[in-house]
């Protein structure tokens, strides 16, 4: 399967990655991202951004074409302000990481959205909400251009019911499922 | 003539009343439940002509309670339609299809276009 032209004639994508396989696979699609124009929105909800920066920068990616939502580290202690990057208060502050990326959207040009990874929200919500926050994701008005990739980790420490209920909830409203992990 | 008895599953009380309303003054007999569980439980004892499931509840979701009914060989056959604000891609309308799944609607409805539906389902 050939993921760049997945992710250019698709704009909702799930993405199962495998544990072990996580890091490599993430940064071959986010290479095939950094291949469109548009700057990439990357909201950060199992590692810090800087932890993500660091990853980006030693794989010789262009950190300049990123902008980061941390719901992680305000969570723990107050980050230093960084102009690349909006820190939300904690990974449940749903409606908080869906203003984050409406300005990420309309005023950085944001042109993709990938959440790495959807599944770690169900360390803190419930399935159903984290269903209700990436369908209303879908619908926002002023992105129907803008591609939302969401990562899926199989077999990662998310128990394996919850994550294959997730799964299959976001399946109903995703254009495309890309399995890697298989 | 027996009534067609139609079962509402949904979180939202006040969205279930409405459902209710409408498909009674329509000659439906209704019963409800709050939830995936409580509609599995309710159809121990009862019997429905039709489902009509909520797509995003917390909890059980539509899909898991639809893949549920359709497990059980006892309500296996039943018929089921979404009612949701959900718009389904076309994977999510293949695996309605595979679900047998009789329709979905989308909220906010119109009251006379559900009864119409609801009418056309039960033939």
């Amino acid at each position: 399967m050939n993921i760049i032209e997945e992710i250019v004639k698709n704009q909702f994508l799930l993405i199962l990655l495998h544990e072990e396989e996580y890091l490599k696979q993430l940064e071959e699609i986010v290479k095939s991202l950094e291949k469109t124009n548009k700057k990439i929105c990357y909201v950060c909800l199992s590692k810090p951004y800087t932890d993500i920066l660091e990853m980006l920068k030693d794989k010789e990616i262009n950190t300049d074409k990123f902008f980061f939502i941390d719901v992680l580290s305000s969570h723990y202690k107050a980050p230093a302000p960084a102009n690349n990057c909006i820190f939300v208060p904690a990974p449940t502050a749903l409606e908080y990481i869906k203003v984050a990326i409406a300005k990420a959207v309309n005023e950085m040009d944001c042109g993709a959205v990938i959440f790495d990874t959807i599944s770690t929200l169900l360390i803190y919500e419930e399935c159903s909400s984290i269903v209700r926050f990436t369908h209303e994701l879908s619908l926002e008005k002023n992105q129907e251009n803008v591609k939302k990739l969401f990562i899926v980790l199989k077999d990662g420490t998310i128990p394996k019911v919850d994550n294959e209920e997730l799964l299959k909830d976001l399946s109903m409203f995703a254009d495309k499922t890309i399995d890697l992990a298989s | 003539m027996a009534k067609n008895k139609i079962m509402v599953v949904d979180d939202e009380p006040h969205l279930v009343e409405l459902v209710k309303a409408v498909l009674e003054s329509n000659g439906f007999e209704v019963t409800t439940a709050g939830g995936g569980n409580e509609c599995l439980d309710k159809l121990k004892d009862n019997e429905p002509d039709l489902i009509i499931l909520d797509m995003m509840m917390p909890g059980m979701s539509g899909r898991e309670t639809c893949e549920k009914i359709r497990e059980n060989p006892k309500t296996k056959d039943l018929k089921v339609a979404f009612l949701t604000v959900a718009r389904f891609s076309e994977i999510g309308k293949k695996t309605l299809e595979k679900m047998n799944v009789a329709d979905y609607i989308t909220k906010p409805f119109d009251n006379d276009d559900l009864a119409w539906r609801v009418k056309k389902i039960l033939g």
